[in-house]
């Protein structure tokens, strides 16, 4: 366990070392918080409400996207990628070292410090907004919301992990990892409430484990879901966390013993 | 005490896509992919017994980098078997792992953003040391590789030669007992190939660990190691030391003369061949069992000022040993 653990403090370092690449990295996803902000108030007008969300509520959807967008849609898999594809991966597999671990503990490293940041950022974004942002009474929803957006992060973890592993097949998985991440963000209701999409496109999404990374965790906060229904989410959730840990660990199992057999 | 290497008959093929020509071809790849199969290590056996040091010899592509993966694991061979300290590497068991080292020149294990010291100490706890073998093992290797003040400096930071040698520390921290070395001085200047043969060489005597190295670099190779195996297009070509590979290929050796009057060059011929001739220098390569006759007509018939009688470099026929493969 300590070598994870210190892979994580390591991994922290870095990540604060590249002072220049996180800043970045954040003012642009306030940049993406700010336009989805404007957006929706263009909306809104001077209705009270849109879409069955009022006005606080929509504002309080787009600062927990956010947050989600720091917890959950941060990883390393272009560097996976790049580590597969230029064969720096043999130097972690020649070692006593589950893989799995080790690049979950850089993953949590870099996701501690971009949720950390957008908490900073939605303090900072709900005084400037001065009362207008709906903020949960409740104890249950804000301890619902912890944990499906931790579950959401483990999800986004192993699918990002399963399609970069790709790379052990073909040298352009950079492509699907592409197309996988932007069609990931629509999916999940990163750039807006999925309620807005039609009925029947929703309800095939919903058939997916996209919208538990982003959607469902903000609904929990937001007080949209709970009792019974959010129990029976939650659980589906944990369900769709299992599917795709055993589904990178499969992907990355063939990748391996591919690698092995064809070479690198 | 079992060999630290036993290969038997290792040999892998690797499968490539075939890229037909044109966009026709192009578009016939992505529907129906055809791969052609080449053999990359073919048949090659040997043992390596604990505490040897061991050049690994062949031209570009004739199959010692993929060699060096099957036996570090990473690779499974097609056909053939292979005991690494007495464990199949490609079963990959962290037993075996926690005593081998892979070095593969340039390509560096350091976190590069920061300093080298924070890779060490995550090779600590995934090595599993103790905090005591650690620092032994560490001030140890500082010393030896001369790295103290570039410890705490991020890698980055780092010449070539500075971030070679941390690695090297990063990959020898847990003592390793088998050590496959890639290439250990490429890029490298002459005064830091020389620091870091002495201590490969100072790292195999004292702690009997048996290393199998590959360079290009004929320096290496003659400094470091007595027994040389060569390998040509996967097949094994040599195994022994590499004084006899030397006698073997040196069936000659080299006078140099140097003359007090101009001499004929055709006359020079008839005792050896001439490789290199001006008016008053002449070098010559005579056959081994024709030295002496060779040596004393040249200064019996010649106005010789000077005569030097060498053996033939190793270097060169190394590199003549690359040329042929």
């Amino acid at each position: 366990m300590s070598k994870y653990l210190t892979a994580y403090s390591i991994a922290l370092q870095e990540t604060l070392q590249r002072r220049a690449t996180l800043l970045m990295d954040r003012v642009g996803g306030f940049a993406v918080v700010l336009s989805l902000y404007s957006f929706w108030s263009a909306l809104l007008g001077g209705k009270p409400s849109f879409l069955g969300y009022t006005r606080a509520q929509m504002l309080s959807y787009v600062l927990i996207i956010n947050m989600l967008r720091s917890m959950v849609f941060t990883g390393r898999g272009w560097l996976l990628v790049g580590e597969i594809s230029s064969g720096r991966i043999s130097s972690y597999l020649v070692r006593p070292l589950s893989y799995h671990g080790y690049a979950l503990s850089l993953d949590l490293a870099q996701k501690t410090v971009h949720a950390v940041s957008a908490v900073l950022e939605i303090g900072l974004l709900a005084a400037l907004a001065r009362g207008e942002v709906f903020v949960p009474r409740a104890a249950s929803s804000w301890a619902a919301f912890a944990l499906s957006a931790a579950m959401a992060s483990l999800i986004f973890f192993f699918l990002e992990f399963a399609v970069s592993t790709l790379a052990f097949w073909t040298s352009e998985s950079g492509g699907p990892l592409f197309c996988f991440e932007l069609f990931l963000q629509f999916a999940a209701g990163a750039f807006f409430p999925l309620d807005v999409l039609p009925a029947a496109l929703r309800r095939a999404l919903e058939a997916t484990p996209f919208p538990y990374m982003v959607y469902f965790p903000a609904r929990l906060l937001l007080g949209q879901i709970s009792g019974r229904e959010a129990a029976a989410r939650l659980a589906a959730q944990a369900g769709w966390l299992a599917v795709a840990a055993v589904l990178s660990l499969a992907v990355w199992r063939r990748g391996l013993s591919s690698y092995a057999a064809e070479g690198g | 005490m079992p060999p630290a290497l036993a290969v038997d008959a290792l040999t892998k093929d690797y499968l490539s896509p075939i890229k037909e020509p044109g966009l026709l071809g192009g578009l016939r790849a992505l529907v129906n992919r055809r791969y052609k199969s080449s053999r990359a290590v073919d048949g090659v056996s040997f043992r390596i017994e604990e505490g040897e040091l061991v050049g690994f010899l062949g031209a570009n592509g004739a199959g010692k980098t993929t060699t060096l993966k099957m036996l570090s694991g990473l690779l499974t061979p097609t056909s053939g078997t292979a005991l690494a300290l007495g464990r199949v590497p490609w079963k990959r068991e962290p037993e075996f792992q926690r005593r081998l080292s892979l070095v593969m020149g340039q390509r560096s294990q350091l976190w590069w953003e920061l300093p080298a010291y924070e890779t060490f100490r995550l090779n600590k706890e995934i090595y599993g040391l103790r905090e005591r073998e650690f620092r032994a093992s560490l001030d140890e290797l500082v010393a030896m590789l001369d790295l103290g003040e570039h410890l705490s400096v991020p890698v980055k930071k780092l010449s070539l030669g500075e971030r070679m040698r941390a690695g090297l520390a990063a990959a020898l921290l847990h003592r390793p007992r088998l050590l496959l070395l890639d290439e250990p001085t490429i890029g490298l200047d002459v005064v830091m190939q020389k620091k870091v043969r002495e201590f490969v060489r100072g790292y195999n005597r004292r702690e009997g660990a048996a290393i199998l190295l590959t360079s290009h670099n004929m320096a290496d190779v003659v400094e470091l190691c007595r027994r040389v195996i060569v390998i040509e297009r996967g097949r094994l070509l040599y195994d022994g030391p590499l004084e006899t590979l030397v006698a073997r290929f040196a069936d000659h050796k080299i006078l140099r003369a140097r003359f007090s009057a101009p001499v004929d060059r055709a006359r020079l011929a008839e005792l050896g061949a001439v490789v290199d001739a001006d008016a008053d220098h002449a070098t010559l390569h005579v056959p081994r069992a024709r030295t002496a006759a060779s040596a004393a007509a040249l200064l019996r018939d010649f106005p010789v000022a000077d005569l030097d009688v060498a053996d033939v470099d190793i270097d060169d026929i190394v590199r003549r040993l690359f040329g042929a493969a």
